[in-house]
């Protein structure tokens, strides 16, 4: 056990010992002040408080689709970056088994998603107290926390994509280029195939759990359940896939 | 088949049958051999071999058709975390996280297996003499410097076997002949056997005590090298500048147990005793033959690199 913390660390050393580390989090910071900043100057109707300004900031259709972004961009190089310093080679002659590696480097992965969105969720209550100072709107707690679980799971299942990619690839802009084209190209897809019932089965009609908030379900018939099973097999199927791989793959 | 058991606790290393297929192509060919502790043998064999593809199957970055590898006892197919912690290696060239700082680096590794202490980051990057660059980081390095980051890392957790595929790759004469000197005192200091491919075969002898010879994966040959016949009774060639080589050869076919294998103007070259050398200089000296030249005709390991493989052939 002590031999797998020390993986995590080391995982998490090789992420944030890079210069670009901090960039992620201060473009975080840049878009949320330009954004409390536009709706100081602007005060559109409808947002009244602290809350409805962070509820509503870090909704996917907001500033929040950034993080899914930025973390895939990590994700992705994961395991490329080993590939692609040659690394690889040091990294899987320890005694340490390849599944082992490869769940902490999984592991690091999400941690740095969730990192990414207690930022920006921390950021959007900030910005908008500074903005609002409180104030009485719409919007609860319950509301707030519920958008950044869909936040966070969504940016589970995308990074989880990636990191797969990323192993089947070994390429760090394969991976980059599907995992952020798929989350442009989801959505649209299922509001074109919504008609057809067996979209409901698609992955991309089930990231985003907020529609269950909104009523704006994307196939009838959907509920919330179905939609976690449905993650939960996908995120499922995509790690069976990558530790199988990552395990015989012959490293040439 | 060979059975994989060992009797001998001084074998560190034992191939059996190793083989890699790829597509219905045989890579390695039911590869078998062993290493004793202490031993540092060279792997040889043309490009296209197998000699790297051996060399990661060793270490368990590529995995095995058939047969199998045990270090120290441990098979590297199933029981691969307790036979790989006696490994340390250098495939190809040493790459490290070139944002990190080379003790960083070191540190990576050292978090990954039980029981390396910081005094033993200390004591390895010392051996190597590379305390001073440790807090560069890795991009800033020669290819020099990384080459010893490299030792240093496969050293870190006490491996009883090193694994060195072209370790003096890309480096210059002066980079290979200090890495020269690093293997040897290590093989000495910390008595580990060592396994070293490298296609430079001058190195290959100065290094080794053992070599092993493939070609297209299969098994061709191993010889110790350094003397084994008893130098006395040994037959060398010699080959002799004379003013006069016709006179020479008369005066030698008078002789006993020379034989004589050509002979140009002034140029010849005979197969003699080690013994007999002083009688054949006097011999000529008072024949009134002018000798101004005599020096052994040696087989370099190239030579017989050579005559084993038929040349550098493309397979």
């Amino acid at each position: 056990m002590r031999n797998f913390s020390g993986l995590l660390v080391n995982e998490w050393l090789k992420l944030s010992k890079k210069k670009s580390f901090f960039v992620a989090y201060a473009i975080l910071v840049v878009v949320f002040g330009i954004l409390a900043f536009a709706f100081y100057k602007l005060s559109p109707d409808g947002l009244d408080s602290t809350l409805d300004f962070a509820t509503g900031t870090i909704m996917l259709q907001a500033a929040g689709q950034l993080v899914p972004v930025l973390a895939v961009l990590a994700a992705a190089g994961s395991v490329t970056q080993e590939y692609r310093y040659g690394t690889i080679k040091f990294l899987l002659i320890r005694a340490q088994s390849r599944h082992k590696i490869l769940a902490s480097k999984y592991i690091i992965s999400i941690v740095y998603a969730l990192s990414l969105v207690v930022t920006a969720a921390v950021l959007a209550v900030v910005a908008g107290y500074i903005v609002y100072g409180g104030g009485s709107g719409d919007s609860t707690w319950t509301d707030f926390f519920s958008n950044m679980a869909s936040l966070a799971v969504y940016s589970i299942v995308f990074v989880t994509m990636t990191f797969m990619v990323g192993i089947l690839t070994k390429s760090n802009g394969a991976a980059i280029g599907i995992g952020i084209f798929s989350m442009m190209i989801g959505s649209l897809l299922v509001m074109l195939l919504s008609r057809y019932s067996i979209t409901k089965y698609l992955l991309f009609a089930n990231t985003d759990l907020s529609v269950y908030r909104s009523d704006a379900i994307p196939v009838e018939g959907m509920t919330l359940a179905f939609s976690i099973v449905i993650l939960l097999v996908y995120v499922a199927l995509f790690l069976s896939v990558s530790f199988a791989v990552f395990k015989k793959r012959d490293i040439a | 088949m060979k059975t994989a058991k060992i009797s001998n606790p001084s074998i560190v290393l034992q191939l059996s049958g190793l083989t890699k297929k790829i597509g219905g192509k045989a890579i390695v060919d039911g590869l078998s051999f062993d290493i004793a502790k202490g031993e540092v043998v060279g792997l040889l064999g043309p490009n296209g071999a197998g000699k790297t593809t051996t060399m990661r199957m060793i270490v368990g970055l590529i995995g095995m058709t058939d047969g199998d590898v045990h270090i120290c006892g441990q098979s590297i197919r199933t029981n691969f975390e307790q036979a790989i912690r006696h490994v340390g290696g250098i495939i190809e060239n040493p790459e490290f996280y070139p944002y990190m700082t080379g003790y960083d680096n070191l540190k990576q590794y050292q978090r990954m297996t039980e029981g390396v202490t910081d005094a033993r980051i200390e004591e390895v990057t010392k051996l190597v003499g590379m305390q001073d660059a440790l807090d560069k980081r890795v991009k800033a390095y020669s290819l020099g410097m990384r080459q010893r980051l490299g030792i240093a890392q496969a050293l870190l957790h006490e491996p009883k076997l090193l694994i060195l595929d072209e370790p003096t790759n890309g480096l210059d004469p002066a980079g290979i002949k200090e890495m020269r000197e690093y293997l040897k005192r290590i093989a000495e200091a910390e008595g580990i056997a060592i396994l070293v491919s490298s296609h430079l075969l001058s190195e290959i002898e100065l290094m080794c005590s053992r070599v092993i010879v493939i070609q297209e994966g299969k098994y061709v040959t191993a010889r110790s090298l350094g003397e084994t016949e008893s130098p006395k009774q040994k037959i060398i060639s010699i080959s002799l500048q004379v003013g006069d080589a016709a006179h020479a050869q008369a005066v030698i076919e008078g002789m006993e147990g020379i034989e004589v294998v050509s002979v140009t103007a002034s140029r010849m070259t005979i197969q003699i005793q080690h013994e007999k050398i002083p009688g054949l200089v006097a011999g000529l000296a008072t024949q009134g033959v002018e000798i101004y030249r005599i020096e052994e005709v040696r087989e370099t390991l190239e030579d017989e690199f050579m005559k084993l493989t038929g040349g550098n052939r493309i397979a």
